[in-house]
């Protein structure tokens, strides 16, 4: 939404820019800028692929490969998915991102009366390793990877997917698949989790363990600072958040006896793009430094490769509006820009019409085309972090970086993360900053296009995207086949030994892949969790 | 209107229809709550009070699951601050009572401190008699009960539990409060082991000195969230009605609440008696000006103000 | 003397979040607003059912039911509500939808009994007025 707080005269003069990470911008910087804030071009930025990898991660950046374009889709079917995905590489797409239907991420089967009106409405419908195969037929999945925007059943999803791939050919070394696999942002931002806080991270370090192992082009969590900030954290709180989440995963997996620089590699983040460019570039470059910094300080990483923020810069729902909903395209162009001055690996964006619902062909095209036109048409892959050096935004990365410190402090301060998240403390700050953010708006001190200001103009109606009722129909009745035709005596006896292995606190990733490939049901595999874990109780709002 | 023959019929939308009349103020509410009344004073009234984060609803929803458990039929009311700035309140006791809502045969109702033409004492007497008449025999209140008037509120319990969580440094903030003194039970929450027995230790001085006769506070520990020790609570919460019914000292006891609750009342109806006098009366409003003018002094303007009401 | 004035009567609402979804910015943001324009708000939490959420609107005898529905599923969820509202006897009670609510269903929505309708990006102020001219009228 809106980005900044401006104070202005009577005659529209800025006499000041407050961000709202907290900084304030100047209207002029120079090189005396860059000497007050003892800036120091080895110690604070370094060249890209240098410690602490303020300029990127890659000495050659975008010269030596371009963005992955990773659009979030599905919807209904496998079947309707699995077009659609096609379609997406068809048209050059180089990564899929799995969007599930809510059923499905909060662990029930299309058949379960909690389902009732959800069966493939946000995302695709999976209730057995038979929709995973129609999903992905036909899909290179050695050359192409999978995001899969899952979390609390991610370990199950993960499972699934390994076992998709067996059955067509795809060894586990060699298929890669990014569950989101991020929990307690789920409980700050999201809202789709199912177990309480303890045995939740429990299943992350099991699939980090076992992705170590069994399946090492998995990148088994991104973190999403991405959520937060869509619920109302400032760009600074994103990243100290997100950092401090990270440091909980890797804390539980080194509890088990492992070398931090073993998994912590393959771990992605997922933030997000929207606000005042250059409070998202400053905070993006920020970002790269106190990661590696937290690695190396904190864990005492030694592999260098394993210091990279790698990640997916994109998004912005919150920044789209229901009104005009035209501009969400230039929004949209502007933040595609942002992520790509950032130095973004990965990115995506909301389609215009996501403020109405799941994007049309039309409108996901549109996106695709925004990024691909930075890339290949605008010059964004010509150099590395082109925007260093310059007297503004260096200053204000360092500002940042003291933002995002002092946010982490905080927390610390309270006691850490699982206490922060369990007791509600994070959800609470960031429905009042929400709050703030909404008045703003309402006075007129936060300005919005089409929402505050500049408000003439046709909000055109949308060619939306139709709900397909007799799909879920269909789901559920395919799902009658498949429990028919699977073994009962081999669902039960791979559920059996899931129950065990779970009381048992062993890593259930195995007994998982097992009961998937017996045609298990996500709902009866989540039923074994609910009922060993319990669920997690939500903390009070006020 | 018939509410309160529905109401002992255990018709739960006529029960919540009649707590709303009684909010709300006006004659016909007290009529029906009159007929109800005689129906009243067998259950269990537990006041919990606490400061802020002690874990007063996770208990409650605890307590509430356990005597449901065991076929009592239990009422609940949590009492929010309304805010003195906007009056609106956000009452969100009920959220952090989860596992009440999925049990059988409780009825939880959420109540704002302020606001009400009766006043809260008078709102939350009247749930009370309200839901005894719908067939509740444990009825549990909540509040944060630091004002005077959240204090009067305790004299409609039989017993008060006190609960405190040591990462707070409650002990002292309750002894300030005199919270500690009115609780028949004190419940220690979220502590370790060694340092429950500190304050337990404590505790038991302090409240030695404000021992009635015949009942001697015990302090217990729990662990409201995982429901450690609850099984001790209940069984000293029903020893406490125990010795209310059948010790002479209990009854005492019983007697004196009665008649402080009416005095909670009393003060409550004098003084919207008295606002209601006041509102729109020109003398009333001129008194005010002189004093705003610094015509007369407070103790002046006080007087004059009373005279209206022939006082 | 306005805080201890007789009192408008104050109203009473519970927001409510049904079904799966867990985007609750929203019902936040408005449970907070509700409550500095003086109403009494009680907020339901994620994941809630029907048949909770009618069980809090009656022991808590409620003026308003407003529903926050950000995926899409707000028809078969409000027939839903309708009917159970219906068995339980509380269909007099008001009924707001708030959420990701295209124009097109606005008029099913009413049609079905919901009083008012707030798309995202609704004002606050607006949503306020409206709730405040309604219960007058009640």
């Amino acid at each position: 939404m809106a980005v900044a707080r401006y104070i202005k005269d009577e005659k529209d003069r800025i006499l000041d820019v407050i961000l709202e990470s907290g900084i304030h911008v100047k209207p002029l910087y120079t090189p005396e800028d860059l000497s007050r804030t003892g800036f120091d071009y080895e110690k604070d930025v370094a060249d890209p692929g240098q410690y602490p990898y303020t300029r990127g991660i890659h000495p050659l950046g975008y010269r030596s490969r371009a963005w992955t374009t990773r659009q979030y889709t599905g919807f209904g079917s496998p079947q309707e998915t699995n077009e659609r995905f096609k379609l997406m590489i068809a048209h050059g797409q180089t990564g899929l991102n799995v969007a599930f239907d809510l059923p499905t991420q909060m662990g029930y089967d299309s058949d379960d009366p909690m389902s009732e009106g959800e069966v493939g409405r946000v995302g695709m419908a999976v209730d057995t390793l038979r929709d995973f195969e129609i999903a992905f037929k036909d899909i290179k999945l050695d050359k192409i990877g999978a995001g899969l925007t899952i979390n609390a059943v991610a370990s199950i999803m993960l499972a699934m997917y390994q076992a998709a791939g067996e059955k067509y050919g795809y060894d586990a070394r060699v298929i890669s698949a990014t569950p989101q696999n991020d929990i307690l942002k789920e409980m700050v931002g999201r809202g789709a989790w199912i177990f309480p806080v303890e045995p939740a991270v429990k299943l992350i370090g099991d699939t980090i363990e076992y992705a170590m192992t069994v399946m090492p082009r998995t990148n088994p969590v991104s973190v999403c600072g991405y959520h937060i900030r869509e619920s109302g954290a400032t760009p600074a709180q994103e990243i100290a958040f997100a950092i401090l989440i990270a440091n909980v995963y890797i804390d539980n997996v080194l509890a088990r006896g492992f070398d931090v620089d073993d998994f912590v590699g393959r771990f992605s983040f997922n933030l997000n793009v929207f606000g005042n460019m250059w409070e998202q570039v400053a905070k993006f470059r920020a970002a790269r430094k106190l990661w590696a910094r937290n690695l190396k300080e904190k864990y005492n990483v030694k592999n260098p490769q394993n210091l990279f923020l790698r990640g997916l810069f994109g998004g912005g729902g919150y920044g789209l509006t229901k009104a005009q909903p035209e501009n969400n395209i230039m929004r949209g162009a502007y933040y595609a820009l942002v992520a790509a001055l950032s130095g973004a690996q990965t990115t995506a964006l909301c389609s215009y019409d996501e403020a109405y619902t799941i994007p049309t062909p039309h409108s996901a095209l549109l996106s695709l085309r925004t990024l691909q036109l930075l890339m290949d048409e605008m010059g964004l892959r010509d150099t590395v972090d082109p925007l260093a050096g310059s007297y503004f935004i260096e200053t204000i990365t360092k500002e940042m970086e003291q933002k995002i410190e002092e946010e982490m402090e905080m927390i610390e301060k309270y006691g850490g993360m699982i206490k922060a998240v369990s007791r509600g403390y994070i959800q609470r700050l960031v429905a009042r900053q929400a709050y703030e953010v909404e008045k703003g708006l309402e006075s007129g001190e936060l300005l919005k296009v089409g929402v505050n200001i500049y408000k003439e103009g046709v909000s055109e109606d949308v060619e939306l995207h139709e709900y397909n009722n007799e799909s879920a129909e269909k789901q559920i009745e395919d799902l009658k086949q498949v429990k028919k035709q699977r073994s009962q005596r081999d669902v039960l006896r791979t559920l059996k030994k899931l129950e065990s292995a779970t009381k048992e606190g062993k890593n259930i990733m195995p007994y998982l892949v097992e009961c998937c490939k017996a045609y298990a049901t996500v709902g009866e595999m989540t039923n074994i969790f609910r009922q060993e874990f319990g669920e997690f109780q939500e903390p009070a709002l006020f | 209107m018939d509410l309160a023959k529905k109401v002992l019929q255990g018709d739960e939308k006529s029960a919540a229809r009649l707590i709303s009349m009684i909010e709300d103020g006006g004659d016909e509410g007290h009529r029906e709550i009159s007929l109800l009344f005689s129906h009243t004073g067998k259950a269990h009234i537990i006041g919990v009070t606490g400061t802020p984060g002690a874990g007063k609803s996770t208990l409650i929803s605890k307590l509430a699951v356990n005597f449901a458990d065991k076929g009592k039929k239990v009422g609940i009311i949590a009492v929010d601050p309304t805010s003195p700035k906007d009056n609106g309140a956000l009452l969100g006791d009920r959220l952090r009572m989860r596992d009440v809502e999925e049990t059988k045969g409780v009825f939880i109702r959420s109540m704002a401190s302020r606001g009400y033409p009766g006043g809260i004492a008078k709102a939350s007497a009247g749930a009370v008699y309200v839901l005894e008449a719908l067939g509740k025999e444990i009825i549990m209140v909540e509040t944060v009960g630091a004002g005077q008037t959240e204090m009067q509120i305790y004299s409609l319990c039989n017993t008060i539990i006190t609960i405190l969580a040591p990462d707070y440094g409650d002990e002292i903030q309750l002894m300030k409060a005199g919270l500690l003194e009115i609780g028949d039970i004190v419940a220690i929450n979220k502590a370790d082991n060694v340092r429950a027995e500190d304050i337990s230790a404590e505790i038991a001085v302090y409240i030695g000195k404000n021992k009635s006769k015949g009942w001697e506070t015990p302090v217990l520990t729990v662990q409201a969230k995982e429901g450690g020790g609850i099984e001790k609570l209940v069984e000293a919460v029903n020893e406490h009605f125990v010795y209310l019914n059948k010790n002479t000292c209990g009854k005492d006891i019983k007697k004196e609440k009665l008649k402080t609750f009416m005095f909670a009342l009393l003060k409550e109806e004098l003084w919207n008696r008295a606002l209601n006098t006041w509102a729109g009366n020109k003398r009333f409003d001129s008194i005010v000006k002189k004093l705003q003018k610094g015509e007369i002094d407070p103790y002046a303007a006080v007087r004059k103000a009373l005279e209206i009401n022939g006082l | 003397m306005e805080e201890y004035a007789m009192h408008e009567k104050r109203i009473k609402i519970l927001i409510a979040k049904p079904g799966l979804d867990g985007h609750d910015r929203g019902a936040k943001v408005v449970s907070h607003a509700l409550k500095e324009a003086g109403m009494e708000v009680i907020y339901s939490g994620l994941h809630k059912t029907i048949d909770q959420i009618v069980n809090i609107a009656l022991q808590e005898d409620v003026d308003i039911i407003g529903l926050s529905i950000m995926t899409g599923a707000h028809i078969p969820i409000v027939e839903k509500l309708m009917k159970k509202m219906r068995d339980e006897d509380i269909i007099d009670k008001t009924v707001f939808v708030g959420g990701v609510i295209p124009a097109k269903d606005i008029s099913k929505l009413k049609g079905l009994g919901v009083a008012g309708v707030f798309p995202g990006g609704t004002p606050l102020s607006e949503m306020i007025e409206f709730i405040k001219t309604h219960m007058k009228k009640a």
